[in-house]
């Protein structure tokens, strides 16, 4: 068990260098760096400003944004060579520096701090949703396999599959919100249960088809599972159908399902802002399409790279589960 | 017999005109065909036949194992009860305590995420109450019993920690664990090592005498069944061709396919160049069979008669039973032989050189 998380570690550590460099690679490379920053700023002839030979026509803003890039350059290390850089900037961002946004002047940890609270609830109860949904789902699809039910949630889970979520969420917010009243259309923070409460709908929605993904999986590797010697010993040991099903199908029919999670957890961190956008929930998603607009280079960055390190960290989660899952992954 | 003196005792299980069929694309299967047969306590009885004999859906549909489209047909009767009515009502500590079975493969009939005390307490402490701690205690017992050395480091080790006879000692602890009266062991040696088989065998039967237990032992090698099986039923193309005692069967058989799958088996006094005697040909299929005797075409007995109409089974059920109208070790059976090996060929059609006079 232990040379398997050391394994894991080293992989992790690994994938989190390569995640940085990419990262670094974006802003340093692509384009010139200080550009990236701090944007048109970066043009002006601030040594020129400086020296005043060079005149602007107002003169005061044009002092105040030269500030602006001699700080971008000192935050970025833009002065010193390539390999140094990226050496201080990774170590900033070990240290939870992640710059400056400067086009509102906002450290970037504050932003993500601000943001991301939001998008981690709203992803747990998505996961929550759509695992409460599709592990009884599939267990019963599997346990009654070609028959009715399973021939009908085939054809709902494939539909919750296809129908893309803004609509998903339109039908919700109209039927249960509007219509019903039995949950608030829009977010709300004021108390802890309020928030939890108006994030129900935002959950349901990327929930479902999550979790119409995740029964098509179980109930495939369960019925496989079900052809399985052990479950015909489980069966002349006379335990029950669905004691069967749970105590000695379910575990090891898990593994597409975990992996599958382990994916979608990291896409929705950053791909939920769509739902976001609809149920106005102030988080991660959302912020990177405002930062995408605004050409606000650091804020897109740290998100990438926050995204990237989550979907990392949550692989070796998975990683974790499977030996969890199954003893013979720890031995191997 | 000493069983004269008493009032016969009613059979522990008792199977009469068991049919199973399987409706599939290409056909409906006729996997077993009218079985019949009685088992009495303590005693052990021996089904053997090739693969696609019928005798592991035998075994299956007395445990109730089949899949859900196979269509069952006859009586299952132990102990006075109707299993198949049991089995459909889903009633409860009926099946893991009275009768329960042990598979051929013992790398795959284990759970491979649960640790093998569970696997053994589980049916404990559903069946019979016990708690967590009892129950694992008990397995751990029962480890030990199945001659599992070490068994208390083995109980909470994982099956593929273990070798294939040990876990074949597992399944057998476990299917042992709410003391059954009957145990089917469906090919309980085929997967493991020969230097393995004999031991486990040797086990399986100590533990049935010590315990009173009746079993069922299905095994494609009469060698399996010698020795260790009271009364051996031979099965063919789902259908029980030969039964009797186990002398009787090894040393008056009737059946030529009983007598055939004897002569396939090596034997420790051939001298060292002998050949064996494969039985020619291939099972039948059995999606449509022919109205005929389904060893006919594999038969070196074969006449024209055995080709019109499925020959019954002699007799009553308990005594020497076979399904041949000319057996061997008969007057009949050895005219039918010097008639094909005159003509060189039987009645099947199957080619019949006198050179291989000497088998007869």
């Amino acid at each position: 068990m232990a040379r398997f998380l050391i394994r894991r570690l080293v992989l992790l550590v690994a994938v989190l260098f390569a995640v940085t460099f990419l990262g670094f690679s974006a802003m340093n490379f692509l384009g010139d760096p200080l550009f990236n920053v701090v944007g048109l700023m970066a043009e002006l002839d601030c040594e020129g400003i400086e020296a005043g030979t060079v005149e602007d026509t107002s003169m005061d803003r044009a002092r105040s944004d030269c500030e602006t890039v001699a700080a971008a350059r000192a935050e970025y290390h833009l002065d010193r060579p390539v390999p140094v850089r990226y050496v201080l900037w990774v170590s900033d961002l070990a240290t939870g520096d992640f710059g400056t946004s400067f086009q509102n002047d906002q450290p970037v940890s504050e932003i993500i701090r601000e943001k991301l609270p939001e998008t981690l609830i709203l992803l747990v109860m998505a996961q929550i949703v759509s695992l409460g949904v599709a592990i009884p789902w599939g267990v019963f699809a599997a346990y009654r396999a070609n028959r009715a039910f399973d021939r009908t949630s085939t054809v709902v889970s494939f539909g919750l599959l296809s129908v893309p979520n803004f609509a998903l969420a339109v039908v919700l917010l109209y039927l249960l919100a509007l219509r019903w009243q039995v949950f608030p259309s829009a977010y709300e923070s004021d108390t802890a249960v309020g928030l939890v409460f108006s994030m129900i709908l935002p959950a349901v929605t990327l929930g479902l088809p999550l979790a119409a993904s995740y029964q098509r999986l179980l109930r495939t590797d369960l019925i496989t599972t079900l052809q399985e010697d052990f479950v015909h010993m489980a069966r002349a040991k006379g335990l029950p159908p669905m004691r069967i099903m749970f105590r000695h199908a379910l575990r090891p029919s898990m593994f597409s399902v975990v992996t599958v999670f382990g994916v979608s957890t990291g896409a929705m961190i950053g791909g939920s802002l769509v739902v976001e956008q609809i149920f106005g929930i102030p988080g991660i998603g959302r912020e990177i399409v405002t930062a995408v607009v605004r050409d606000d280079f650091p804020v897109v960055l740290a998100i990438v790279m926050l995204v990237a390190c989550a979907f990392v960290i949550i692989n070796f989660m998975v990683d974790l589960l499977y030996g969890w899952l199954d003893p013979r992954v720890r031995a191997r | 017999m000493a069983a004269e003196a008493t009032p016969a005792p009613a059979p522990l299980l008792s199977v009469r005109d068991l049919h199973v069929r399987f409706p599939t694309e290409r056909g409906t299967v006729n996997a077993v065909n009218g079985v019949s047969f009685d088992l009495y306590e303590g005693r052990t009885l021996a089904i053997v036949g090739e693969s696609g004999s019928g005798k592991s859906v035998t075994a299956k549909t007395l445990m109730n194992l089949l899949p859900r489209t196979a269509l069952v047909g006859g009586d299952v009767i132990y102990d006075d009860q109707d299993v198949r009515a049991l089995a459909a009502a889903g009633t409860k500590h009926f099946f893991g305590v009275q009768m329960t079975m042990v598979f051929q493969d013992p790398m795959t009939s284990l759970n491979p995420v649960k640790k093998v005390g569970e696997q053994i307490a589980e049916t404990l402490r559903y069946h019979l109450g016990r708690s967590r701690g009892e129950a694992w205690d008990e397995a751990e017992d029962l480890l030990s019993q199945v001659g599992m050395p070490e068994p208390a480091r083995r109980v909470s080790q994982y099956p593929h920690e273990l070798s294939g006879g040990l876990r074949q000692r597992v399944v057998i602890a476990m299917a042992l664990a709410c003391r059954p009266r009957l145990l089917i062991a469906d090919e309980p040696t085929t997967a493991v090592d020969v230097t393995v088989q004999k031991h486990l065998l040797d086990l399986l039967d100590e533990l049935r005498r010590d315990r009173g237990m009746s079993m069922i032992l299905i095994t494609h090698d009469l060698g399996v069944a010698h020795g260790r099986a009271d009364d051996v039923a031979v099965m063919y193309a789902g259908r029980i061709v030969e039964t009797a005692d186990a002398r009787t069967l090894f040393f008056d058989m009737r059946h030529p396919y009983t007598e055939a799958l004897l002569r396939s088996i090596p034997r420790i006094e051939d001298p060292v160049k002998h050949r064996l005697d494969p039985i020619p040909g291939r099972p039948p299929e059995l999606v449509s069979p022919p109205d005929a005797c389904a060893f006919a075409p594999r038969c070196i007995y074969a006449q024209a008669g055995c080709l019109d109409g499925v020959p019954e089974l002699s007799g009553l059920v308990g005594l020497h039973r076979f399904a041949c109208l000319n057996p061997t070790g008969t007057e009949r059976g050895a005219d039918a032989l010097a008639a094909n090996r005159a003509a060189g060929t039987t009645a099947a059609g199957l080619a019949l050189p006198a050179a291989q006079a000497g088998t007869g």
